[in-house]
């Protein structure tokens, strides 16, 4: 640990118990309540969507872009009614992305840097969430609703779906652009300056996936290993990364405006205090400072 | 540097030793697995049109290509000296080397304009053969990370100019970046214009 380390000791420490309890006891005491809450829905929204997206509808890697008209038909009839229950549930669930956005425009208020960034960030991804998610959803979900319509409709909403969840990538490319240079010039050591750099991996990727406009099949189709397997592997990579940073980033909150401190690592078990560890700043048990 | 390599270091020990942020080597090794990803698909598409991928590549100007890639080395060798000018403290050859560095990025790209545009007028664009949909891709993708390059050069020059700011390891850390830039161009071009 750095010589800069300073130690947020805890202050409060949950009640043993049931975890209903300790849940209860955090709810009234954790001062940071708020950004736990958010975290939390940033795992729970990313377990829905994989649910809906790659088990239930089977959006995620998405269908044969060179389907013909009929073809997109059959399509729709067979997935009708996973189409209806998976995109019913996003459409109650898609708001649960505010948390994320919100979460990371968090971090970059507590960055050193302008407060501009937060909020572009905000507005970026809050716009990005129509055709990274809704527009799909809505779309799909109307061919789903009225299977009677003429094919070459249909074969006309099954391309609108998928280019424009796949092919609008530049609010994306923008919003990871604003991370990454918040990330470079924060002094705050929010996050690891690598991290920023994997914004740009990230961003680049938003611009690979652009022929997919162009090309009905191969690796730069819409579901191609170019235009969308290494990609996803990026993105998973990503997205993977900041949900572990962002936690760490609020294990590390003290509320303050200067550097960030540094975790206090786990301390052992004491013999006369079984089951009750002292942990750092906050684990889920024990988190702490004062506002 | 941390408080155990000082130590290390005032008791003589060899210090293992990054130039640049390795942070920025995080990225180029990063960045190299993702263009392994991009080549090993290229090479299994060309393992199955074997015969259609060297016609194709016939008709790539090899010349065109060798230019490119010999300005491109240039330009990592007047970074790697503005690196070691910077390091000794002679900040105004530094930045004449960083406006070099520069200024054969721009001779690079220029000529793959040219390049492109000569395949386009010969009919080969981005969707007409699958050989040119890899070279346009390779090429083009390759060129994005020359022009964040030059926002990297800017960072570096903007560093030199001043003698509040001066950050060796930011200057080393664009060094970084340009190098993998180079050296990733030395790959797309063994694998498009050479590999037969």
């Amino acid at each position: 640990m750095s010589a800069a380390a300073t130690e947020t000791e805890t202050l409060l420490e949950s009640p043993g118990g049931s975890p209903l309890r300790r849940i209860a006891w955090h709810w009234r005491h954790n001062p940071k309540r708020e950004l736990w809450g958010a975290w939390f829905t940033i795992i729970a929204f990313y377990n829905v969507f994989t649910v809906v997206f790659f088990i239930m509808t089977h959006t995620q890697p998405p269908p044969k872009p060179w389907l013909d008209a009929h073809g997109v038909v059959r399509w729709f009839d067979g997935y009708h009614n996973a189409l209806l229950i998976g995109f019913g549930v996003m459409f109650v669930l898609t708001g649960m992305t505010v948390a994320q956005n919100a979460l990371i425009a968090y971090s970059m208020r507590r960055m050193s840097v302008h407060p501009g960034f937060g909020y572009a960030y905000l507005v970026l991804y809050s716009l990005a969430g129509v055709p990274g998610s809704l527009l799909l959803c809505i779309v799909l979900t109307v061919g789903a609703m009225r299977p009677d319509r003429d094919p070459a409709l249909m074969s006309w909403l099954y391309d609108f779906a998928f280019l424009s969840y796949v092919g609008t990538m530049g609010v994306f490319l923008v919003g990871s652009l604003v991370w990454m240079t918040a990330i470079l010039l924060d002094k705050n050591n929010v996050f690891p300056k690598w991290f920023g750099y994997l914004n740009l991996c990230n961003a680049l990727t938003e611009v690979v996936v652009s022929p997919a406009w162009i090309f009905h099949r191969g690796v730069f189709a819409w579901n191609g290993l170019i235009a969308w397997w290494i990609d996803m592997v990026v993105f998973g990579v990503y997205t993977g990364a900041f949900i572990s940073l962002l936690r760490n980033m609020i294990q590390r909150e003290d509320f303050g405006t200067g550097p960030l401190p540094e975790l206090v690592p786990n301390k052992p078990n004491k013999p006369d205090k079984p089951g009750k560890a002292k942990r750092g700043p906050d684990s889920p048990s024990t988190m702490g400072a004062a506002r | 540097m941390t408080t155990s390599s000082v130590k290390e270091a005032e008791a003589g020990k060899a210090v293992p030793f990054v130039p640049g942020q390795p942070d920025m080597w995080f990225f180029a090794l990063f960045e190299t697995l993702v263009f392994t990803a991009y080549f090993v698909v290229y090479m299994f598409a060309r393992m199955q049109h074997h015969e259609a991928f060297l016609q194709s590549q016939a008709k790539l100007s090899l010349s065109i290509g060798t230019f490119n890639t010999l300005v491109l080395l240039v330009s990592s060798w007047s970074m790697a000296r503005c690196v070691k000018e910077a390091r000794v403290g002679a900040y105004r050859s530094a930045l004449t080397n960083a406006f070099l560095t520069a200024s054969f990025g721009v001779v690079f790209l220029g000529s793959k304009i040219y390049e492109w545009v000569r395949e386009i007028r010969l009919g080969y664009g981005f969707a007409s053969d699958e050989f040119f949909s890899y070279y346009f891709f390779l090429t083009g993708i390759h060129a994005l990370h020359l022009l964040i390059g030059f926002v990297v050069l800017g960072v570096v020059v903007h560093q030199l100019r001043s003698p509040e700011r001066r950050s060796q390891n930011l200057v080393e850390t664009g060094a970084v970046y340009w190098h993998t830039v180079d050296f990733l161009w030395v790959l797309v071009f063994s694998l498009l214009y050479v590999v037969r």
